[in-house]
């Protein structure tokens, strides 16, 4: 008799608590509850419909989060600037050595470009793709523990598709994951299910990029016979057809045995980015 | 005017939960993360306010942070919203069940609220092919629930100044 009492009170609290609507709530948690289930069903669905409400959502939502963002990123800048006064003397004194670097490097460079034109006329290089660049802008740099992604301020309006690189300067940094009207997010190299295809130089050895959430990515599925050395420079072997090869991303750095990449952009710094977007039927 | 003034007061305090949870989910930190260990504050805010004080936070404004966590972080949309109100629905149970308020029983009582919570997380995550780290999913739970009593002051101390 007792049981079946406690069984009664059991089942009045889980009704009182998941389908009874207090005065002020509007909803109850058991429909809002298969609300969501009904939301992560649509996420196998592949209508146009669905696609255009969803784009539509996930763009309004980052329009949202960039101007909740705008009060911390205005003071975050006046902090840095004031950083930048106080070492205003010891940067001066950087620069100016680095100006020098600069100029004796320049030279070189100089020569190498003509070494590299001629050899190229010399293979007698066809190129099998125009490149067209886009420019975009970085909205919001979110490094979320689950995703290191960045969102950019182009979308479908300006023909970005899943899966075109985005590149720092001229470094490869991640790729488009998804694509909304007005924005598109980008999985970093450093992600934990960014896995790219590269090309290590001198030694030619082919790898996979891959990113455990932390900021240095590791090589796997190198050919142990190749001899691989810290300060390899690293590109994208464009094996899987979908990046051109030839990108820089890094270079080696070993820890503890451990083939890591120290990228070349700093994925913290980036604020703006550039898209290829190639033209493969030329 | 002093009755005006400690209305708008109120309403302000009376405010305060919602826009940290809208807050944090805009801003991306509905979860902390540092070097070694990150702290969920979505769920602890979830679950302290629908515990205490049910009518601050509506459960269509939790869906709704659920939404826009999983748009922010970049999950399959429903994946946040389903886990938050999942310790929504966790601690409205114990609120039915429960009467004297301590730290001790709230804290308690968190833990299946979190336990139940990051299952569903994880087999959301799972059935939408989804891969995440599941060593840093428990360490990212254990330290939610260690870091639980600051909020609970902190909320505690809110929730004082809205019954003054």
């Amino acid at each position: 008799m007792e049981y079946g009492t406690s069984r009664d009170d059991v089942g009045i609290a889980i009704r009182s608590a998941f389908l009874r609507k207090s005065s002020k709530q509007k909803f109850s948690l058991f429909a809002l509850i298969f609300l969501s289930i009904f939301f992560l069903f649509l996420e196998a669905i592949d209508w146009k419909i669905v696609n255009q409400i969803r784009s539509l959502t996930k763009d309004t939502i980052y329009r949202g989060s960039l101007m909740v963002s705008y009060p911390t990123k205005g003071f975050s800048e006046i902090i840095s600037l004031g950083n930048e006064h106080i070492n205003l003397y010891e940067k001066y004194n950087q620069l100016k050595e680095d100006n020098k670097k600069l100029k004796s490097d320049i030279s070189r460079n100089k020569f190498l470009e003509l070494e590299n034109s001629q050899l190229r006329k010399l293979i007698d290089e066809k190129s099998t793709s125009s490149i067209n660049d886009k420019f975009a802008r970085v909205m919001l740099d979110i490094q979320s523990p689950y995703l290191n992604s960045f969102i950019i301020n182009v979308g479908g309006n300006q023909s970005i598709k899943n899966g075109m690189a985005v590149l720092h300067g001229k470094n490869f940094i991640g790729r488009i994951v998804d694509v909304n009207y007005f924005s598109s997010r980008v999985l970093l190299v450093s992600d934990l299910n960014s896995k790219i295809a590269v090309l290590v130089e001198p030694s030619g050895s082919h790898a996979i990029l891959s990113g455990h959430g932390e900021q240095l990515p590791t090589l796997e599925y190198l050919s142990k016979s190749l001899d691989i050395k810290e300060g390899d420079k690293i590109y994208t072997s464009g094996k899987e057809g979908i990046f051109s090869p030839g990108i820089p991303i890094g270079e080696v750095k070993i820890e503890n045995k451990i083939v890591k990449t120290s990228l070349f952009s700093d994925l913290k710094q980036v604020s703006f980015v550039k898209i290829r977007v190639e033209d493969k039927t030329k | 005017m002093a009755g005006t003034f400690k209305n708008i007061r109120i309403k302000v305090f009376q405010s305060l939960p919602l826009i940290i949870l809208f807050y944090i989910s805009f801003k991306g930190s509905a979860v902390v993360d540092f070097n070694l260990f990150s702290i969920n504050i979505s769920y602890i805010l979830v679950y302290y306010w629908v515990l205490r004080k049910p009518d601050i936070l509506g459960y269509g404004y939790i869906f709704l942070a659920g939404i826009i966590i999983d748009v922010v972080f970049g999950f399959p949309l429903g994946v946040n919203a389903l886990s938050l109100l999942i310790v929504a629905s966790v601690a409205a149970y114990i609120r039915v069940v429960t009467v004297r308020i301590t730290l001790l029983n709230d804290w308690i009582s968190f833990i299946p609220a979190l336990l139940i919570a990051n299952f569903i997380f994880f087999i959301s995550l799972y059935f939408t092919d989804f891969p995440i780290d599941y060593l840093y999913l428990f360490k990212n739970s254990a330290f939610t629930f260690i870091f639980y009593p600051f909020l609970w002051i902190f909320f505690s101390l809110i929730s004082k100044l809205i019954e003054l």
